[in-house]
């Protein structure tokens, strides 16, 4: 999986200059339901992989997005 | 389930909006989004204005101004109206069904078939696949499909997800046999396994209106509700349109001998710009036959957006000539119908304002 | 409106009434009324007791009951219909569907056509319509009309005018294709004129609920209700069906060349004994041919009240044996339609409490 290119489109996402593994999602004042479906449509669009809402609900951090995109790669 | 309707075809669309017009810019302060937030909002919902009918206007209302501007103006007679569907969330009353309400209005004759369907997004395709039905009675001359839903009265003004998205209108379609077989491909699937996707709890039987039903709560900040407005799982209906959405808009392409190509245009349900700008990449959809304008400069006014696609999009186009399209329609129930079929030359297709009789 | 179809059948009626059964004699007590003229109505209108639901119970909860009821039974497998009409005027929300909440919680396939109807008292008629409409599809082999209404809920105690006629329940009518060709008749009519005849004023969009709405209002007469409640004007109600529904029927007869003397039965819907005592004679139908129990003993629970009348008065009788019958429906809209079909030798034909 291309981690840059997945940090890169969660910046976008979360209108941030640099988004790190380890930072907290709910630290970014632009993480909201919004950026929920946006991070949804990236995978999908980016990475081809469909990730059910339940799922979304228990990423703490950008690593566990990471994590989740690429569980569905394998 | 897949179905095919032939010798039946769309003669007219009239899609009627309140006059009274709010601006996203104007009104974000409201749901208390900063500067940036509602810039971020606007740009990827696709957030600019909405109509929303006064208090004292009902769908009914909308469908009413509509169908009378069709018989004023004669495209439509009095004595070709077999059939009154009308397709709402937003219904006059519990009892009796409001497409016999406007039978009493317009003084129709005994033999007019009057039937209420409840169906949210997917209405204008439910209520096709009805005048179809029906239209297989052959004394039946004209089937007058209403399409009516007052959304905004099932927000609260203060709620940022739903209220700027949210638009009212009305729409009439008529439905009626031709001599040309034009066959409608269609199908239609629903999952009530997710029904609280899009729900409102209160109001009707089961949480029935109370002072407790009528309180508002302010769930997440900027997100005003109580129980008689709209509870969306957002992801959930994310997942919906990614994936159960374009699945069948494929099978009923192969199941019509269609293509990308020979579709001419995608006329969707328009939930939110976002939505459809990703079921359209999802699809490789080109975007310019997928218009996506109707949340940016109506709202989303459930089963009536797709008349409205047509009649502020193409009123030129489906007036002058016969063109390939795919309807889809997709929403609470949840339920999605998607039909590929050869639409026009319509007699009559605009939009127009609501102005109280 | 005149519709013929072919090559339909009736299969099987399950009827599901709410256990809970209240008497005239304790309804009499809400009402502001000397005894002595309360049990003259009950004589005159033939009012004596009625099933009504814990004021919990909704139309999904009736019908998951009595589809599950089927299913335990093997009397009707989950994936062999293809549509779902609920036709009702009491649903569980406004969205989604009802239908859908039903098919939800009985986790029913995904090629379902589900449908929500709003209709009343003609809703039997107009489900069955439906249900024609679809099976012409040659991909719909089997549809299940459902009717269901709770509207005990919606009608206060203390007007005597609807509640004691009032009953709850639900009812599936399994409809597929006859492998004989059988022809079904049908006359549909409406007067949206009338539509405040029959009608709850408050609780849609056009005037929603509201304390206001909620206020109990002496009416006339020491009857009480508020906007929420149904209100019936019973003398029109009464003068339309005297009017409507003979006409109405002679019509399909005449259509359809057929005599009162043909017809086995005349399955009316039921709004109380008297009024349809008095349309059998209007029409010199003998009232061996025409029942009016089901006030009496159920209460009128809308479009539920034909399927109630047959399980009631044939119940395994439907089994074995074929009938020529009439249903005729009619009620808020203003809406009446009648049919003159075959019915008989179905799978089942009973009614079973919601408990």
């Amino acid at each position: 999986m291309d981690k840059t290119l997945f940090y890169e489109q969660m910046a976008q996402i979360l209108d941030a200059e640099e988004v790190k593994p380890e930072n907290v999602l709910k630290d970014f004042e632009t993480w909201d339901s919004l950026a929920v479906l946006s991070v949804m449509a990236m995978a999908d669009s980016k990475f081809g992989v469909a990730i059910k809402a339940d799922e979304m609900r228990s990423a703490v951090t950008a690593a566990d997005l990471e994590k989740l995109v690429e569980g569905k790669l394998k | 389930m897949k179905h095919i309707f032939k010798h039946k075809r769309i003669s007219a669309i009239v899609s009627v909006v309140p006059r009274e017009e709010y601006r996203f810019d104007d009104e974000y302060p409201l749901f208390k989004l900063t500067d940036d937030k509602a810039r971020r909002f606007k740009k990827m919902i696709g957030l600019d204005r909405h109509r929303i009918a006064p208090p004292e206007v009902c769908s009914s209302d909308l469908c009413l101004y509509g169908l009378q501007q069709l018989l004023k103006e004669g495209t439509l007679k009095r004595e070709d109206i077999g059939a009154l569907l009308f397709v709402s969330q937003t219904p006059d009353y519990f009892a009796p069904p409001t497409s016999n309400v406007l039978h009493g209005k317009l003084g129709l004759g005994p033999d007019v078939v009057c039937l209420d369907i409840n169906q949210g997004c997917a209405g204008f395709a439910v209520g096709l696949m009805q005048a179809f039905l029906l239209l297989e009675i052959t004394a039946l001359p004209k089937v007058v499909l209403l399409n009516g839903d007052t959304g905004s009265k099932q927000v609260d003004r203060c709620n940022r997800i739903s209220y700027p998205l949210t638009g009212d209108a009305g729409s009439v379609t008529i439905v009626e046999r031709c001599e040309a077989e034009n066959p409608i491909y269609m199908d239609v699937k629903n999952d009530g396994s997710r029904h609280k996707a899009i729900l409102i709890p209160g109001g009707a039987y089961r949480t029935p209106a109370s002072p407790e039903t009528l309180v508002i709560r302010e769930v997440e900040e900027g997100m005003r509700q109580n129980l008689h407005h709209v509870s969306m799982d957002g992801a959930a209906i994310f997942n919906f349109t990614m994936e159960d959405v374009p699945r069948q808009v494929q099978e009923v392409l192969a199941f019509s001998g269609d293509s990308l190509d020979s579709i001419e245009y995608f006329l969707f349900h328009q939930p939110n710009a976002f939505i459809l700008q990703q079921m359209a990449a999802k699809m490789k959809i080109p975007p310019a036959k997928m218009p996506n304008n109707i949340v940016t400069l109506y709202g989303n006014s459930s089963s009536t957006t797709i008349p409205l696609v047509i009649s502020h999009n193409y009123p030129a186009e489906f007036l002058r000539a016969q063109h390939r399209v795919c309807v889809s329609g997709f929403g609470v129930g949840l339920a999605w119908l998607t039909m590929v079929m050869t639409l026009g030359p319509l007699t009559t297709c605009r939009l127009v304002e609501y102005e109280p009789v | 409106m005149n519709f013929t179809f072919r090559r339909k059948r009736i299969s099987g009626i399950l009827t599901v009434l709410p256990a809970r059964e209240q008497s005239f004699v304790d309804d009499m007590k809400n009402f502001n009324f000397p005894e002595a003229r309360s049990l003259k109505l009950k004589e005159v209108m033939g009012y004596d007791k009625h099933r009504i639901v814990e004021p919990s119970v909704c139309v999904s909860d009736l019908v998951v009951f009595a589809l599950k009821h089927l299913f335990e039974k093997e009397l009707l497998l989950p994936d062999e219909f293809d549509a779902l009409i609920l036709v009702t005027q009491s649903p569980d929300y406004f969205m989604p569907p009802t239908s859908n909440v039903i098919q939800g919680r009985l986790n029913l396939k995904k090629d379902l056509f589900c449908v929500d109807i709003n209709q009343g008292c003609a809703g039997f008629v107009i489900g069955l319509i439906q249900a024609f409409l679809l099976l012409e599809q040659e991909s719909i082999r089997k549809v299940l009309v459902v009717n269901a209404d709770v509207l005990s809920r919606k009608t206060s105690p203390k007007d005597r005018n609807s509640y004691p006629l009032i009953g709850d329940g639900a009812s599936i009518t399994v409809v597929e294709r006859d492998t004989v060709d059988s022809v079904i008749h049908a006359n549909l009519k409406m007067d949206g004129t009338r539509n405040n005849v029959l009608m709850i004023p408050a609780g849609g969009f056009r005037r929603p609920s509201s304390p206001e709405t909620a206020c109990l209002e002496d009416v006339g007469d020491n009857n009480l209700r508020a906007k929420d409640h149904l209100h019936m004007d019973g003398s029109a109600v009464f003068n339309f069906v005297q009017v409507e529904v003979p006409a109405l029927i002679a019509d399909l007869l005449q259509h359809t060349g057929s005599s009162i003397e043909q017809v086995d039965y005349f399955f009316c819907h039921q709004p109380n004994r008297f009024m349809l005592q008095k349309l059998a004679d209007k029409m010199r139908i003998p009232h061996a041919k025409m029942p009016s129990n089901v006030v009496e003993n159920f209460g009128n629970s809308s479009g539920v009240t034909i399927p109630t009348a047959i399980a009631f008065n044939l119940g395994d009788r439907l089994i074995q044996e074929k009938f020529k019958v009439c249903f005729a429906g009619f009620g808020v809209g203003l809406t009446w339609g009648a049919m003159l079909l075959d019915l008989g030798r179905v799978n089942f034909n009973s009614l079973i409490d919601y408990a």
